[in-house]
């Protein structure tokens, strides 16, 4: 992974900088030693590290904006960090980059029953909206299975999922308001307790951005009052096939389960071995389907799920009668990760969305890759809304190994978006999906993506190297030749 | 008047007004022609022939349709497959004296929502991609034809409420979902307005998944033949499978919220009221200014108070208090007022939708930016349209 050539006068500059950022920041807020910045020198994606120049900790939206307003003056370069647990290498640090972390917002500022929403700092962890508001009977919706950790600013800049997002949305549906401090230093908020922008939507476009236009200084999170009831099926299948027409069939019946998951076989019988939840080991393709809302609604759509399951040719089905029962169910399908860590030194985990009903044929693609390049993979999908998460077993000791896999999760994408995709579904593009973002989008949708970056940071000093495969110049985005007289079919009548 | 038949075309027309420096407005079925401010154009796209569906996948959610498509026949088809887009997008024909119910491209335009809106998402929760050329005449697309989808900037969203400003769209992929089998509606009767946003408070931390959340006056109550025998009338939806509806129903009705008195509509008197209030019925006839303010929907309560007091008007709030329409003067007094009272909920906006004695010249239509908002505003449109071709002006003068 190449990533943009460090600018030599900076790094060179680095005690200067340290310096002048103390004069910013309260003591102990700026990382100068190599062993206090060993700490960030990854996210999630740990194959790729790189030591930052040095670790900025502000404490308040005044420092965080005098810290960009520093950065900006002096051009130099900021990545911004949540908690560290992108799985795509959005935080991945620069060696001649500030990098901002903001672990220190770590503050609920204003819990909202009456409009029904929470402020907060970005440091917060996603699962902490929860806590703060379950008592009450409340809880956020969107859940990525790092939720434990990952931080809500964090959520905004990667557009988080989970594994309800079929039908509760992803972070930008569950998002009132954001506050960000622009590389000028600028404070602006968009959106607020209110619905819906009334201009530009800016917040939208922030959402998801991975830290390119903007730092999250604050959020406003859409609370829900928590369903009464969850119950949950587990549905084997002998094939996958029927598994994905399943699927379908229970969406054809008007039914939206809070969420649908599927496991193929390696991946049964990985979790099962690591977590022993009941899973059917014979199974080729094994359903979780969750439906929530109040008791009786929830009874009555496990009766028609079920019926749903049996005439598309389950295998094996259980209900769950109890929470215990219910925790059980998920606990192989939370727990996949660590279980295929348990049979492969190493993995890769893959992240690309298709059309559901091109699951069968996906299937036998990877099938096909897998032997090509002579390693496993495990799939677990989010199955009603099409993402996939292959995880591609290597072991990064046998040389060649680690690059074989990156090739074939490359091959995975490929195939998500040759079947109508897309590259990732909601682990963002970072440094990992970077240069493949050409297979989905032309140059000229690029360039188009790149000048809205440059109405917000036209220096490209906001996380350079992550998403764009080629950086360009803002002058050159804006560049636009009109020759009169040079116009295709220059004889049309117009207006 | 130019009629596009494809982006290609499109790309054509922008391109010659950009060598004539000239600026174009762009029209679907003309139904949102009254919104937004007055401005002279050297010629106009057509875009209503760019209509008819690409792909839908009921069973994958997913809808490719073209910008010109009208609601009507977008919503036929929705229908037919047992399907609805799920923020509810009003038709306007009425309210705004157009005819026409306009186009999926003008609802996105414009990031109209319904009732729905409140719980479901609005407009712009829906848009997953699209292709379009830009105000520089070059074709370009974002999103997906998937749910999920995080790739690159979710331009979808900046699309959605950017009146034309930035591109013309076409190839339009929605997410759908799936009609309720029934929806019912609840009426709880209060003395006054806080009292009313106070109960939509306590139903919303109830179990019972209420859909829609509207309060009218008794006024307006009356017209639509409901009449409880208080000031103010909260009406909440409740949308599923019968017996999951009967039950909340069941459960609200007998909990009570303080109503003074309480009601039951079912289907299709509750489908009927549902959609005047999200059609703004009550205000067609109305020769003065009609307002839409989208504030914290426990602000609705105060700032009606407080404008109450001053002005003579009339008005209702929907999305539990969120989104205020509201009837009054013309001019300029009522629009400071307004404005002022949104900073003063401490965020919102209030859009200036029609005022039919003229008003709409002596007030911007739009929220005015704060200078900082304006200044970037001005750059993600030089960023699309550098040239301002594209429906320059039509929001705020200069964008």
């Amino acid at each position: 992974m190449e990533m943009p050539a460090p600018d030599q006068s900076v790094i060179d500059c680095q005690a200067q900088i340290c310096a002048d950022l103390r004069r910013i920041l309260p003591d102990n807020a700026v990382v100068e030693s190599e062993e206090g910045r060993r700490a960030y020198d990854a996210d999630g994606l740990s194959a790729y590290r790189q030591l930052p120049l040095v670790v900025a900790l502000p404490e308040t939206v005044p420092q965080l904006a005098a810290v960009m307003r520093y950065c900006h003056s002096h051009a130099i370069k900021v990545v911004p960090r949540g908690a560290g647990t992108s799985l795509s290498g959005g935080a991945l640090p620069l060696a001649d980059a500030v990098l901002v972390g903001l672990g220190k917002f770590n503050r609920i500022l204003d819990i909202d029953y009456a409009n029904r929403c929470v402020v907060t700092q970005p440091g917060v962890t996603n699962l902490a909206i929860t806590h703060a508001v379950q008592a009450d009977g409340f809880y956020y919706a969107p859940d990525p299975s790092s939720q434990i950790a990952c931080s809500v600013g964090g959520n905004v800049a990667e557009n988080s999922g989970g594994v309800h997002c079929l039908k509760y949305g992803l972070t930008t549906n569950n998002l009132l308001g954001i506050e960000i401090v622009t590389i000028e230093g600028e404070v602006l908020r968009f959106g607020g307790k209110h619905l819906d922008a009334g201009d530009f939507d800016l917040m939208g476009v922030m959402t998801g951005s991975e830290g390119l236009l903007g730092v999250v200084s604050e959020v406003t999170l859409r609370i829900l009052q928590k369903p009464a009831m969850q119950r949950a099926l587990l549905v084997g299948f002998e094939d996958t096939e029927s598994a994905a027409k399943a699927v379908g069939d229970v969406i054809g019946a008007g039914i939206i389960p809070a969420g649908m998951e599927m496991m193929d076989g390696l991946a049964i019988n990985a979790a099962e071995d690591f977590v022993k939840a009941g899973y059917p080991r014979d199974a080729a393709a094994l359903l979780i389907i969750e439906l929530d809302g109040p008791a009786v609604e929830v009874d009555a759509l496990i009766d028609r799920v079920a019926t749903i399951m049996n005439a598309a040719g389950a295998s094996s089905l259980k209900v769950s009668n109890s929470e215990a029962e219910r925790n059980l169910f998920w606990a192989g399908r939370k727990a996949a990760f660590p279980a295929v860590g348990r049979i492969s030194p190493d993995y890769l985990c893959m992240d690309g969305t298709i059309p559901r009903r091109r699951l069968p044929d996906m299937m036998v693609r990877m099938a096909a890759l897998s032997q090509k390049y002579g390693l496993r993979v495990a799939n677990v999908f989010h199955a009603g809304d099409g993402n996939l998460h292959p995880l591609i077993l290597f072991d990064a000791n046998q040389p060649g190994e680690l690059q074989r896999a990156e090739e074939f999760g490359a091959d995975i994408l490929r195939a998500c978006v040759e079947m109508g995709g897309v590259l990732t579904g909601e682990h963002g593009v970072g440094v990992e999906k970077r240069d493949l973002m050409g297979i989905q989008f032309t140059a000229d949708d690029l360039k188009q993506q790149q000048r809205l970056k440059c109405a917000f940071d036209d220096g490209h000093l906001l996380n350079p190297g992550k998403v764009f495969p080629q950086l360009h110049r803002c002058a050159e985005l804006g560049r636009l030749h009109v020759h009169q007289g040079k116009m295709p079919f220059p004889d049309i009548p117009r207006f | 008047m130019n009629k596009i038949h494809n982006l290609g075309e499109a790309a054509e027309a922008i391109t010659a007004a950009l060598a004539a420096k000239q600026r174009l407005s762009t029209i679907g079925t003309g139904s949102k022609a009254a919104l937004g401010r007055r401005v002279d154009y050297d010629g106009v796209l057509d875009l209503s022939a760019m209509c008819g569906v690409v792909d839908y996948q009921p069973e994958e959610l997913i809808l490719t349709v073209r910008a010109g498509t009208s609601m009507s026949a977008l919503e036929a088809v929705l229908a037919e497959a047992g399907q609805m887009l799920p923020f509810d997008p009003p038709d306007f024909s009425r309210l705004l004296a157009s005819g026409a119910a306009g186009s999926i491209g003008g609802v996105l335009a414009a990031n109209l929502s319904g009732p729905r809106r409140l719980t479901a998402g609005a407009a712009r929760d829906y848009l997953l991609g699209f292709e379009a050329v830009s105000g520089r005449g070059e074709f370009f697309k974002s999103g997906g034809k998937v749910v999920k989808n995080v790739t690159g900037y979710d331009l979808s969203k900046l699309m959605c409420g950017s009146f034309g400003t930035l591109a013309v769209m076409d190839e339009i992929t929605l997410k759908t979902l799936p009609r309720p089998e029934t929806a019912v509606s609840l009426l709880f009767g209060y003395a006054d307005i806080a009292a009313a946003t106070a109960a939509i408070a306590a139903i919303f931390a109830s179990p019972h998944e209420p859909h829609a959340a509207a309060i009218l006056p008794a006024v307006l109550a009356r017209q639509a033949e409901i009449d409880l025998g208080t000031s103010y009338v909260v009406i909440i939806r409740l949308e599923g499978i019968a017996v999951s509806v009967d039950d909340r129903a069941s459960n609200l009705l007998a909990s009570g919220f303080n109503a003074a008195a309480h009601a039951r509509l079912e289907a299709d008197r509750s489908a009927d009221l549902w959609q005047s209030i999200r059609d703004v019925d009550w205000f067609t006839s109305h020769q003065g200014a009609i307002w839409k303010l989208s504030v914290a929907p426990a602000a609705a309560a105060p700032l009606l108070a407080d404008i109450g007091a001053r002005f003579d008007v009339t008005a209702y709030a929907d999305w539990a208090g969120g989104l205020i329409w509201l009837a009054g003067p013309s001019g300029p007094e009522l629009a400071t007022a307004l404005r002022a009272a949104v900073d003063a909920a401490r965020g919102g906006y209030a859009q200036l939708i029609i005022d039919k004695n003229g008003g709409a010249d002596q007030v911007p239509p739009f929220q005015p930016l704060p200078a900082a908002h304006f200044a970037l505003h001005q750059r993600v449109k030089a960023a699309f349209d550098p040239y301002d071709v594209l429906n320059f002006g039509r929001m705020h003068d200069g964008i």
